[in-house]
């Protein structure tokens, strides 16, 4: 039939511009909900007895379609197309541009029934403006388009009975739209006030969802009234981003020739607007593989997203004369001793003079110089990494457990330093208290009457700075308002971060163990912080959805990373403090430039809030855990899952990888600790070849070969785990009688 | 948790309320919590709705004046995160300054001072009148408003300056500074023992510091006796006091700490 097939072309072409407000169905309903929203529009009061008449005449041309009466369609169509145009431009003279657009849609689209082109100016306004207006009303207009709220069952389930007929290899693909299909109609029927049809809309296809998406759902069926719908952020957003699936070239068209065939083609407009369907070239992708890239809300990561060069090497280690003075080897190898240490500290530190291709370059971002202090301590890092043990799926490391008592579940954050000689906890009563772990007490500095009394030029100076009546065991550093919620020690041991519930990050001196510095930028609770692995610069998250990017010495942020749709929940700095991970309950982790902001790298597929991250020492990957208690493997140059982990039952709270990058602990509120083989993990996804145009990796199910170990507590959950430089794993966390 | 018969209908409610929504595991006050919750939510704006009715001239309150009260209500305490495309604007902004170079060898790297917690966060205003054995004589110590006068010990004092003093006395913080300067020299520490009139303010703002007088030796003290400055006369009563004797030890540290303070404190005239 010409009429109809004119529709859908037309369709395509002005999609990018238009609004499709195609809807079928009877024009009777319909034009009593229009009604109603005709009173909300200025603009349709003029215009509603032309609705009226037009409707009459859309009607009639159905009748005379449906009984193939072409000619006199076309007859018709002639004379009441002169008529629609009259109206359009009325309404031209009254709405400007939207009435114009009204008009090109009722001349092209006569085949169907454009019962809420009332409504229209408002979906103009949405989508062609969402960029600019940044009113809330706006976006809540995006559902003002409708169609006949009972026949929303029938088209869900026409869809459904479609999907389930086409061949299997196109079933998995296309059943990725059955969620956010579900979702936004749901939503629209809720918009439009039509309560009962929503509920019941609800109940017969809520349960046909994907297990991992029905927690959301359980918050969507509380929704039943439009008022519910303004305050909820993580909804708002949800439908202001465009939902992205990634379904191959023959299932789409699979997909696009269905849609269009019938006549009502709600849902196509629903993909329209608010779905983005990334089309790749090549084989359809199976249930598995879909299942392990989805569950986040705004669904996969565009292609494109995830091709920008990362540069994940790690920077190059800057010489440094070891000194001959070490008693502790060769201490008779007079003479060789200088050449032997500088052979040394060759292969640990760079590999070669060239330039890794990977790596940023050295003054990518300005990074502090390495003060003397820094430069003994780095010493110190280099003779203890003589004596690290080498681990591997034989050689496992000892845990030292640190078990936190009588705090009463009130422990929520853990840090040790590098060198792990001090330890800190972050708790509810909003203290931190720091602790020695080495048997050398705590001290503060001196004052300044005191210090000028000292005699500067002594060798043992930085002792004597320290004022021997302080000493203790354990200090306790009290000012913020709120649980602490994060704790962080700077690289060179001088200071400690902490971000809390009253949303301020604080820096803490351990030198005087009092506060130095509030910075005040998150209104909202601060969920995570981390300093850089080279100090200066650290990094914050929280209720508000951004990170921030801060240095010490500058009282705003220098970098703010919006982009996630709910909590940033953890943020971690790349080795080469080139790049900030952030991981949030959005279930997505995105990756950071810090130099300009943006986001580099998108990772779906946990199916819940994420809450741990973990970089691998040589920068190439990065590991994450989440509320679902799988561990998920990314391969950073590439932007692929390349592993998953199951074995925990409980959220991940703590992973670490060891110093080499060999094995990979992770610590979950099940009250255990998991090692898992890192190194095996990896080399398998190496020798693959990626497909590089689609990305899609088949993962192989085997957590249970790389799972090297399970370590149970009595029943305290682990919140914090470290490995020391010599590889001996140290675990934190509160004990709880329960 | 109590057995269902007992327990009240609304907090069997709320118990099907928290199970609807997924929650299986909590203690049990977290139902006395969330009752508590709703009866404060649902009477503040109910209060609210009443006062917009009342406003209105309404006789009953009907549910556009529940909305309303809901809207505010919703504005001020359930505050959320600010949109997403606010979010993405500013960070486009923020984004686009280059990152700051880093100035090489600075010490600890902090913001400036006004936004640091390193200020100390009090301030010193009275200071103990001590009082010293070592004259011999009698020392009768005077309240007076005045600065600290701590001054290392100088036993001699020369010629008593007096009318030196005399024109300094008028200013008080000049006085003070002067007393600062004080380390030595003994002329001065004189003029500073002489200095010693103190005003009492009278409209009763008395005493606002006890002064130690850093005095000089015990020889000196015939010469000031009073003193009585004209400058002072006025509305103002005066009191003037005497031969302040004074120690030395606990001066030192003081005067190295307190001079701005003093300087802060010393009420005017």
């Amino acid at each position: 039939m010409a009429a109809v097939q004119d529709g859908p072309m037309e369709l395509d072409t002005e999609k990018e511009t238009k609004p499709e407000i195609l809807s079928d169905g009877t024009s009777k309903l319909s034009g009593n909900a229009a009604s109603g929203t005709l009173s909300s529009s200025p603009l349709t009061a003029g215009g509603a007895p032309k609705q009226e008449d037009q409707q009459t005449l859309i009607a009639v041309l159905q009748f005379l379609r449906r009984n193939k009466l072409s000619e006199s369609v076309e007859i018709l169509r002639r004379e009441a197309g002169l008529e629609d145009q009259e109206d359009s431009q009325t309404l031209d003279g009254s709405g400007g541009g939207k009435g114009d657009r009204d008009g090109g849609e009722a001349n092209s689209l006569l085949s169907r029934v454009s019962i809420t082109s009332a409504a229209a100016p408002q979906i103009i306004l949405s989508t062609s403006v969402t960029n600019e207006q940044l009113d809330v009303s706006v976006v809540l207009s995006a559902y003002s388009q409708q169609g006949d709220p009972s026949l929303y069952q029938v088209y869900y389930s026409g869809l459904k009975n479609f999907i389930e007929s086409v061949l299997d290899c196109h079933r998995a693909e296309l059943s990725q739209l059955f969620y956010p299909l579900f979702v936004h109609m749901y939503l629209e029927l809720v918009y439009n006030n039509h309560e009962n049809e929503a509920k019941a809309f609800f109940e017969k296809f809520g349960g046909d969802q994907e297990c991992y998406y029905q927690d959301d759902l359980r918050v969507l069926c509380g929704l039943t009234k439009k008022e519910h719908l303004k305050g909820n952020e993580v909804l708002l957003d949800f439908r202001t981003s465009r939902f992205v699936l990634r379904i191959s070239r023959d299932s789409y068209q699979l997909l696009k020739r269905h849609l269009q065939e019938r006549h009502n083609n709600q849902i196509w407009n629903i993909i329209q607007e608010h779905l983005y369907i990334d089309i790749f070239d090549g084989m359809p992708r199976s249930k598995s593989q879909i299942d392990s890239m989805s569950g986040s809300f705004a669904g996969e990561a565009r292609r494109e997203v995830n091709k920008v060069k990362v540069f994940h090497g790690l920077l190059k280690e800057p010489e440094i004369e070891v000194p001959l003075d070490d008693e502790e080897d060769e201490a008779e190898n007079e003479e060789g001793k200088p050449k032997k240490k500088k052979t040394k500290k060759d292969s640990m530190g760079s590999k070669s003079k060239k330039q890794d291709p990977n790596a940023p370059q050295q003054n990518r971002i300005p990074l502090p110089e390495l003060k003397d202090s820094d430069k003994l301590d780095k010493i110190m890092y280099m003779k203890e990494s003589t004596k690290r043990i080498r681990l591997g799926p034989e050689n496992l490391p000892s845990i030292c457990f640190y078990s936190f008592l009588n705090a009463y579940q009130g422990l929520t954050a853990v840090d040790f330093t590098d060198d792990s000689s001090l330890l800190a906890g972050g708790f509810a009563d909003s203290t931190v208290r720091i602790w020695s772990v080495t048997p050398k007490k705590l001290r503060k500095v001196k004052s300044a009457g005191e210090l000028n009394l000292i005699d500067k030029e002594s060798d043992d100076v930085l002792e004597r700075i320290m004022d021997e009546k302080t000493a203790s065991e354990s200090k306790i550093l009290c000012g913020h308002s709120g649980p602490v919620y994060s704790v962080s020690f700077s690289p060179d041991r001088n200071y400690l971060l902490s971000s809390s519930e009253d949303g301020t990050v604080r820096l803490w001196s351990l030198q005087t163990f009092t506060c130095l510095v509030g910075y005040k930028g998150h209104n909202y609770p601060v969920w995570d912080t981390h300093f850089s692995p080279f100090g200066y610069y650290f990094v914050s998250g929280g209720h508000d959805r951004v990170a921030r990017l801060w240095a010490t010495d500058h009282y705003q942020p220098l970098r703010i990373f919006a982009g996630h749709l709910a909590d940033v929940t953890c943020t971690r700095f790349h080795p080469n403090s080139n790049y900030v991970a952030t991981g949030s309950t959005d279930r997505t982790i995105r990756l950071w430039d810090v130099l300009n902001g943006n986001c580099v790298r998108i990772f779906t597929g946990h199916k819940g809030p994420v809450h741990s991250l973990a970089f691998s020492p040589n920068g190439k990957f990065l590991a994450s855990g989440s509320t679902d208690g799988r561990v998920l493997l990314w391969d950073i140059g590439h932007g692929l899952m390349i592993g998953e982990l199951k074995g925990h039952t409980d959220t991940i709270y703590a992973l670490k990888f060891s110093r080499d990058g060999e094995i990979l602990a992770s610590g979950s509120m099940d009250n255990t600790v998991r090692l898992w083989d890192s190194t095996k993990a990896f080399d398998d996804v190496e020798t693959d070849d990626f497909t590089a145009a689609t990305g899609h990796i088949h993962l192989p199910d085997n957590s249970q070969e790389l799972l090297l170990g399970t370590y149970h507590s009595k029943s305290t959950p682990v919140t914090h785990l470290h490995f020391t430089r010599r590889n001996l794993l140290l675990a934190a966390g509160g004990y709880s009688s329960q | 948790m109590a057995s269902p018969k007992t327990v009240p209908k609304d907090a069997q409610v709320m118990m099907q309320i928290l199970k609807d929504m997924g929650i299986t595991e909590y203690e049990p006050r977290v139902i006395n919590q969330m009752l508590e919750f709703t009866y404060r939510y649902i009477t503040t704006i109910i209060e609210d709705a009443k006062i917009y009715s009342t406003h209105a001239k309404k006789s009953t309150v009907d549910a556009d004046d529940i909305r309303l009260a809901i809207q505010c209500r919703v504005d001020q305490s359930f505050i959320s995160p600010p949109p997403r495309d606010f979010l993405l604007d500013i960070a486009r902004q923020k984004n686009q300054t280059p990152l700051p170079l880093i100035k090489p060898y600075t010490g600890p790297r902090l913001p400036p001072d006004r936004y640091c917690l390193t200020a100390p966060n009090y301030r010193l205003k009275s200071l103990q009148k001590k009082v010293s054995s070592s004259a011999g004589r009698i020392t009768v110590p005077r309240l007076s408003v005045g600065a600290v006068s701590s001054r290392p010990s100088t036993p001699t004092l020369g010629t008593p300056s007096v009318q030196t003093v005399g024109t300094k006395v008028g200013t008080p913080v000049s006085l003070t500074g002067q007393r600062f300067t004080v380390q030595i020299p003994s002329s001065q520490a004189a003029s500073v023992k002489s200095g010693h009139e103190y005003c009492l303010k009278s409209h009763g703002n008395l005493f606002g510091k006890m002064c130690t007088n850093p005095a000089a030796t015990p020889t000196t003290p015939t010469v000031q006796n009073v003193l009585i400055n004209p400058s002072l006369i006025g509305s103002k009563n005066i009191l003037i006091t005497t031969n302040m004797v004074s120690q030395n030890s606990s001066g030192d540290s003081t005067s190295l700490k307190r001079k701005h303070e003093d300087e802060d404190d010393y009420d005017a005239l």
